[in-house]
């Protein structure tokens, strides 16, 4: 009686427990910190569409609201693999981390999908560099890449980017604080860029990513070099996975289906998302652009000289 | 009788009324001075008074805090954080009230601890959690340990001050009767001590919730701090004005559950 209640027992457990057991262990877990805009949709492509599960990985989304905790926390360990921006990437490396760029985000490839803006009131008179002199500029964070580009605009339209005041402003407040007069412009991202001036009253002067370096690379996925020697094939497969994610991404721009999956991780109305051109996603990236950058870095002193980015960009990004 | 009776009603209903008037009298302008900013508040957003995309008229916010009753994000991410706090808080104040007592009975620990938890406690807590994610990574970990640490000064502070102004003849009274070391901390300076302690532990409340939120603003993936964030770059400024309504309520009800649990087990509370 007994052993067959234990019997019955284990059968019961068998049928329980095998189908979550076969996927758990088949796939291999990877962590992704995550910043939740338009730029990592064809990360959540891919995950949606499968493209990772069938190379027997399985992707574990972390958002970061304002992305600070992406480098550090993936060299404390919390994540495998970490979307973030150029400069800081290089930055790090600058700083002794163990930063390498697997893929490539995001990329400003061209003018008329260029989301990212500098804006001012309307009635303030301000149409370059040279006139924000003595006056405030919004970035969302300093030594970043909105930062730098910002710099090398003032000084492209003959500004002297050290004489103009930078002030720290979140995205979702900069509206408020450009319309209130507390800064006198700002250099905003989609989808604030776009809401931001659907009422009257402000106006974009310049686009500084076309304007100064039309094809620049934004942002990356990055690792740690530990774990890409250790375990090469996983970055492999994840890069694969992604690539797949940017195809159906750039084949699909502005489809329902593909606004729906933006809206549903960035929780941001769709109909706001439709009034937002997608740019076209890279699949590789462009080592010319991220030099150009590291030599902008230089000549604002964010580094003291160049770095050898064969050793910051892996192969596999190439 | 019956005029007996009228008479009785009609002298006691004037009073009745007096009473619910003069019980809420002081009250009464208090919450009209609140629902006019309300009103204010609705009327500014409807009109566009302030062109703003954060600025959703009051009956918005509240119709999105209702809304999240049938099953929604705010109560979900409410409790991830009131988990986080509840247990960074328990840390902290055990580890508060125990150095509080040792340190406040030991000259030996005194001297060895003191200048370090000096050190350490003028260091507010927000400003050290994004290089300990270098540490601890961005999980619980880190945020439990945020709050403990907050929640550890207020009552170390107060514990660490209570035990020195135990008043001398207790103690005395205790050494008469051969009471133990242990049993002398234990029976006499920890009730004498918990007044001081549980205004420290009060104090600790508060902080524990704020810590809990703001770095699950620096560093997360859940809880209302993270939510409240996430609704900013969402363009949802109902949602995240609700979802701080839930946590102002959330920080008035604690705050009371407080002074009742207070009132309860310490009636001795404020008398010497």
């Amino acid at each position: 009686m007994r052993k067959a209640f234990m019997i019955g027992l284990a059968v019961l457990g068998f049928f329980v427990l095998s189908p979550q057991r076969a996927t758990a262990a088949d796939l291999e877990k990877l962590r992704v910190s995550i910043i939740p805009i338009n730029d990592v949709a064809p990360l959540f492509v891919a995950i949606q569409n499968g493209y990772f599960r069938d190379l027997g990985l399985e992707i574990d989304t972390t958002p970061s609201a304002g992305g600070a905790a992406g480098i550090p926390g993936l060299i404390g360990g919390s994540f495998d693999i970490v979307y973030g921006n150029v400069v800081s990437v290089l930055l790090a490396s600058q700083q002794g981390l163990d930063v390498k760029v697997i893929a490539p985000g995001t990329k400003v490839s061209a003018r008329d999908t260029d989301t990212t803006p500098i804006l001012v009131r309307s009635d303030s008179g301000i149409k370059n560099g040279k006139d924000l002199e003595g006056k405030s500029i919004s970035v969302n964070t300093r030594n970043n890449v909105i930062w730098l580009y910002a710099r090398a605009w003032i000084k492209a339209t003959g500004g002297d980017p050290d004489k103009v005041t930078f002030k720290e402003i979140p995205f979702p407040q900069v509206e408020d604080a450009l319309r209130q007069g507390r800064v006198d412009a700002s250099f905003l991202v989609a989808p604030f860029s776009i809401v931001s001036r659907q009422k009257p009253g402000l106006t974009a002067i310049a686009n500084p990513y076309s304007d100064i370096q039309l094809g620049v690379d934004v942002g990356q996925y990055i690792t740690t070099g530990k774990l890409l020697s250790a375990k090469p094939e996983t970055i492999k497969k994840f890069v694969a996975g992604l690539r797949k994610g940017v195809e159906w991404f750039n084949a699909n721009p502005s489809s329902d289906a593909l606004l729906t999956m933006i809206s549903g991780y960035t929780k941001t109305d769709a109909s706001i998302l439709k009034s937002i051109a997608l740019p076209a996603m890279p699949l590789h990236t462009d080592l010319p652009q991220v030099k150009k950058t590291m030599e902008l870095m230089i000549e604002n002193k964010l580094l003291p000289g160049p770095l050898d980015l064969s050793k910051i960009i892996d192969p596999i990004a190439l | 009788m019956s005029v007996v009776g009228t008479l009785e009603g009609a002298s006691s209903k004037p009073s009745a009324a007096g009473s619910i008037r003069r019980r809420l009298g002081p009250r009464l302008y208090g919450v009209l001075l609140i629902a006019a900013i309300l009103l204010f508040w609705e009327v500014s957003s409807r009109l566009g008074w302030i062109v703003s995309a954060y600025w959703p008229p009051v009956t918005k916010i509240l119709w999105a805090a209702i809304s999240q009753l049938g099953g929604g994000d705010i109560l979900v991410s409410l409790a991830a954080t009131l988990r986080r706090a509840l247990t960074g808080y328990a840390i902290g104040s055990v580890l508060g009230i125990a150095l509080g007592i040792l340190l406040g009975k030991s000259k030996v620990l005194r001297i060895a601890l003191l200048p370090l938890i000096e050190i350490v406690r003028p260091i507010p807590t927000p400003a050290v959690i994004p290089p300990l994610i270098l540490f601890l990574g961005v999980d619980d970990a880190l945020k439990i340990f945020a709050i403990s640490l907050a929640t550890f000064f207020p009552v170390f502070t107060n514990t660490f001050a209570g035990v020195a102004t135990v008043d001398d003849t207790l103690i005395q009274t205790a050494r008469t009767f051969r009471t133990s070391w242990a049993r002398t901390l234990l029976r006499v300076v920890l009730p004498a001590t918990l007044p001081a302690i549980a205004a420290g532990l009060r104090t600790a409340t508060s902080l524990a919730l704020v810590v809990a939120v703001v770095s699950e603003m620096v560093a997360g993936s859940s809880g209302i701090g993270y939510y409240l964030v996430e609704m900013q770059y969402a363009l949802r400024p109902d949602l995240m004005y609700a979802a701080v309504m839930y946590l102002a309520i959330t920080g008035y009800a604690v705050n009371r559950l407080f002074l009742v649990l207070e009132a309860r087990l310490i009636p001795w509370m404020g008398k010497t």
